[in-house]
């Protein structure tokens, strides 16, 4: 290949910016930029992580670990117990919390795997609003069972 | 094709394979890394019917608590377990080497800050331990 055929390659692959006009929708354009939801998201996933990174081995260790082995008095998980647990407001906000912190957690990183490890580029915004919308939802249905109870 | 005197670079577009974060050591630990999110996200699940399970009254939540005894369970909890502690390693050591720490002048080395934080786990799970048990 000569070195005219590889520039015309590299000009054949090259994307062209789009001419956008300036005016009134240029404002409009350069908000829309700025008003992006992913930092919302990625703040969320940095809190999630550290919920996961403090508080989740602990309360693994109890609850799957502990209690099956026998080593918590009967008493801890009786139902009368945790239903006067739960009842408390600053308790519900906390189990509120470790529910629905963590999926945001696993929503940004799986995401992003699926684009940069799988390499699956062609629905990035299907597979963007299918991780943060199954991690709203969890959210929602984890504060409506809290308030149920 | 442009015309005009604009000067024309050959663009590199790298090609790598899908499986390219199995082919080395640091790739497959940092693969794995971002795997243990699902962990963490399967625990919110379990967590969530648990709850579920409790707000549908005393049957279904001793039947739930039936249900965590199975040895099958507990095992998913131990996988769970292993990968939440390498969650928790990576990302304390991810958070030193992000968060520069300054004390005046000086820069607080890394493991330093690697400390707080296992100080902090041990505090709140320390917390959390007393809630569970004695409150």
């Amino acid at each position: 290949m000569s070195l005219g055929d590889i520039l015309d390659g590299s000009d054949a692959r090259e994307v062209k910016r789009r001419e956008r006009s300036a005016g009134p929708r240029r404002e409009r354009r350069l908000l829309r930029r700025l008003l992006r939801p992913e930092p919302v998201f990625w703040g969320l996933f940095s809190a999630g992580g550290f919920v996961a990174a403090l508080l989740l081995p602990i309360h693994v260790a109890i609850l799957g670990i502990a209690f099956a082995a026998g080593w918590l008095p009967s008493r801890v998980l009786s139902y009368e117990r945790v239903q006067h647990l739960v009842h408390l407001p600053l308790v519900k906000l906390y189990l509120w919390g470790l529910v629905a912190l963590p999926l945001y957690h696993w929503a940004h990183r799986f995401r992003f795997a699926i684009y940069h490890q799988f390499g699956i580029v062609r629905w990035k915004r299907l597979v963007a609003v299918g991780c943060y919308g199954t991690a709203i939802a969890g959210t929602a249905v984890s504060a409506w069972v809290l308030l149920g109870i | 094709m442009s015309t005009g005197g604009r000067p024309r670079y050959p663009v590199y577009v790298p090609e790598y394979p899908r499986s390219w974060w199995l082919e080395t050591g640091p790739y497959r630990r940092f693969a794995a890394r971002e795997i243990t999110s699902m962990f963490a996200a399967a625990f919110s699940g379990l967590l969530l019917l648990f709850l579920f399970a409790l707000s549908r009254g005393r049957e279904a939540y001793e039947g739930f608590l039936r249900w965590l005894k199975l040895p099958g369970v507990v095992a998913l909890f131990a996988v769970i377990l292993v990968a939440v502690l390498y969650h928790m390693a990576t990302w304390f050591r991810l958070t030193a080497h992000i968060q520069r720490v300054r004390v005046g002048r000086t820069v607080l080395p890394e493991g330093a800050v690697v400390a707080g934080l296992v100080a902090a786990w041990i505090m709140a799970s320390g917390i959390v331990l007393y809630f569970y048990i004695w409150f």
